[in-house]
């Protein structure tokens, strides 16, 4: 058994030669090691001590689940492979800069002849970091001032504020998250926050005045997350040529709800995937705990994808969502759901499909949407192996149909009501790969199937985000 | 309204006769609506029904914000939305209803006067009574306008629309003010309306105008609400010709209605 040892800012007094083991060189087959050295290459070994250098304010018990593996380990290759893993997981809990492995042999009067030092040396995060941005769009100008507290009482806890000053609206949010000691995915998070938006497809202003509490932890395969939710919502017209459905919405209204999610992710990437499949189910009741909304919303996201011959992916995904008012209080605009634009059906203008009112898109109770994408490189792939890796072509179809459903009328009925009338489009595009968290996509869309009253982008349209149908 | 924007509104509004589904909003009648709102909601009541156009009422507890300009009440005719009396006489002039017509110029001058006191004075009252008198605001004011709505939204909302009110009131000057004040007030108000009705059937004679309509819309709601004390209500029933002239338009033009 070894003993783990957090030491401030002292090196080891007894530093034998620098084995000096870079997390990139773990893998690398050969070591350097000085004549006087034994060949410790698969050989059994015995880890005696790990010690962490550099911790300042982070507490040791929580770092002692995430190093515990490398006690385990049997052989040399063993140890360098634990030690990676116990430097990605120290790495993930967010709360130190740079982690650095040095694998030695043990010294000192208990040193066993097979026996190894592991040290890990980390630079803990600043306790407090700041940004200030002015950003400028929409017609608005404004000022975003952010305050990271990384790691604030010792156990990788995370404080986060950011407040929003604009010429037109204020928000601003405050964040609270800790995660369970020794087990990262299992994390507790709660929120304060303000939030304005302004929706120009239905004419409408809306300001969330909330807090939340949410609960993440993973079962199986899954990752399940709980969370409740208060919001005070205040509904306006964004101008006063806005439709009468839209002007009898305005008012405040209060949400309680509770809502749970199951996520299930195997796909390598979320932009782009080249494999695997994601599957997501969300609900959400309201009106049980508080509050005057009162409905259950349920909405579903499945995504498919497989590689080709010649460097194609073809993807396939499907979209759907209900929403059940509860008691006899009509849903509110605020809760129901919206479809059309370039992140989910390509062709149609933002959110301009299915209920509307002279001009005003209302959204819909029941939807959902289709998509099967063809995904190749560029046609003579330009700039292979570097920048034109980012970019893919793509050939696309989607489907997808959004609106109200009056539930008296029973299941047959809703599928009868949801099949007629599609909307479809197909075309073909480029997209972007933006990092790891969004895409650029510039389409050429023939839309189908358009019902009188929605609005239609055909031709060339661009769409940048996060979450693509 | 700029000028621009109400020749606007008149040209379009002109282009249309009077519909039958004009409806008029205002809070919920049992529960939500205070005094100074319904007095407001009255007296335009009244004055389409001197016109003879038919309206239809209708209330919901999101009225005030559905409104405008935030106030109450406010009509929907054809697609238009107007709100408070003197857009609504504006509007419905444009249309080519107008009860004003008969009158001159310093008869009119007089009239937009006698508009402007009521609206000076006694709707100033009517808003001081109910939020800056406090067993006033506890008792009847805060509990109604937050009836609709859920804890903790009742009380954000009940004490924003407080020192919203309280913080006007400071502004013109009536912060200051204690409550026998404002009831000499409302009764200085009643005197110089009782002394320009006099024996007359309305303010102009033979004919009603907004102006009957603005005054009928108030005292008859002050005389027919339950507040924390009659004294309101008792300072305006010292003047019994304005009594007669409240019992007078009812009995004409309400009489079919059901409250």
């Amino acid at each position: 058994m070894g003993t783990v040892h957090a030491r401030s800012l002292d090196p080891l007094p007894m530093r034998g030669p620098e084995l000096g083991v870079q997390p990139d060189d773990i893998e690398a087959p050969g070591i350097e090691h000085e004549p006087k050295q034994e060949v410790l290459e698969n050989k059994d070994v015995v880890v005696q001590r790990v010690h962490i250098d550099g911790l300042g304010r982070t507490k040791e018990d929580l770092l002692t689940y995430e190093i515990a593996e490398v006690f385990r380990a049997k052989n040399l290759i063993d140890v360098m492979r634990k030690s990676h893993e116990a430097r990605r997981k120290l790495l993930r809990l967010g709360i130190f800069r740079k982690v650095e492995v040095v694998i030695d042999t043990s010294r000192g009067e208990d040193a066993l002849p097979n026996g190894l030092d592991v040290t890990f040396e980390v630079t803990e995060l600043r306790r407090m970091t700041g940004s200030y941005n002015t950003m400028v769009g929409n017609n608005e100008g404004s000022m975003v001032l952010g305050l990271k507290l990384p790691n604030a009482l010792g156990r990788a806890e995370k404080m986060t504020f950011q407040f929003s000053y604009g010429t037109k609206e204020t928000s601003y949010g405050l964040s609270f998250f800790k995660p369970q000691p020794g087990n990262f995915e299992r994390n507790i998070s709660l929120n304060v926050y303000k939030v304005t938006g302004q929706f120009p497809w239905s004419s409408l202003r809306e300001t969330d005045r909330g807090i939340s509490g949410e609960l993440s932890f993973p079962v199986w395969k899954t990752n399940q997350t709980l969370k409740w939710e208060g919001v005070w919502r205040e509904l306006g017209c964004l101008a006063r040529t806005a439709s009468f459905a839209v002007r009898e919405e305005s008012g405040h209204s209060l949400k309680s709800s509770l809502s749970h999610s199951m996520v299930i992710d195997t796909r390598n990437s979320s932009i782009l995937p080249r494999k695997g499949g994601l599957l997501k189910i969300h609900q959400e009741l309201a009106g049980y705990t508080g509050g005057d909304a009162s409905f259950l919303k349920e909405d579903f996201e499945i995504q498919l994808n497989k590689t080709l011959f010649w460097d194609s992916v073809l993807s396939a995904s499907l979209w759907g969502g209900l929403l059940l008012p509860i008691g006899d209080k009509p849903t509110s605009i605020a809760d129901r759901f919206y479809l059309g634009g370039p992140t989910s059906i390509r062709g149609f203008s933002m959110y301009s499909l299915g209920p509307q009112s002279e001009g005003d898109y209302l959204g819909g109770e029941g939807y959902w949407a289709g998509g099967l994408h063809l995904y190749t490189p560029l046609p003579f792939r330009p700039g292979k192996g570097g920048f034109g890796d980012l970019f893919r072509t793509h050939f696309f179809l989607n489907a997808g149909n959004l609106c109200n459903l009056n539930y008296g009328e029973g299941p047959k009925a809703h599928l009868k009501k949801l099949a007629e009338s599609i909307r479809w489009s197909y075309g073909l595009g480029i997209v972007l790969r933006l990092g790891n968290i969004a895409r650029l996509e510039l389409n050429y869309c023939i839309p189908m199937g358009v019902q009188s009253g929605d609005r239609i982008c055909d031709g060339v349209q661009f769409g940048a985000g996060i979450r693509f149908l | 309204m700029s000028l621009a924007a109400e020749a606007f509104v008149s040209q379009m509004a002109a282009a249309e006769p009077w519909p039958e589904s004009a409806t008029l909003y205002q809070p919920l009648k049992e529960d939500q609506i205070l005094l100074s709102d319904c007095a407001s909601s009255l007296a335009v009541q009244a004055y389409l029904r001197m016109c003879g156009l038919p309206v239809q009422v209708v209330c919901r507890a999101n009225a005030e914000y559905m409104s405008p300009s935030g106030k109450i009440p406010f009509i929907h005719v054809g697609n238009q939305v107007v709100s408070e009396l003197g857009p609504i006489v504006q509007f419905t002039k444009a249309k080519g209803h107008s009860l004003s017509e008969g009158l001159d110029d310093v008869q009119r001058a007089e009239m937009k006067a006698y508009m402007e006191l009521v609206n000076n004075m006694l709707l100033t009252a009517e808003l001081y009574i109910q939020w800056c008198d406090d067993p006033t605001a506890a008792e009847i004011s805060r509990p109604r306008y937050s009836s609709p709505y859920s804890w903790p939204l009742s009380n954000i909302l009940a004490y924003q629309k407080q020192w919203e009110v309280r913080r006007k009131m400071n502004a013109i000057g009536w912060g200051g003010k204690t409550l026998e004040q404002v009831y000499e007030d409302v009764s200085q108000c009643c005197q110089a309306l009782s002394q320009r009705l006099g024996t007359q059937p309305y303010f102009f004679n033979k004919q009603p105008t907004e102006l009957d309509a603005l005054v009928f819309g108030h005292l008859f709601t002050i005389l027919t609400t339950r507040l924390t004390s009659t004294e309101l209500a008792e300072r305006i029933k010292s003047y019994s010709n304005l009594l007669s002239f409240c019992r007078r338009i009812e009995q004409t033009y309400f009489e079919n209605k059901s409250s």
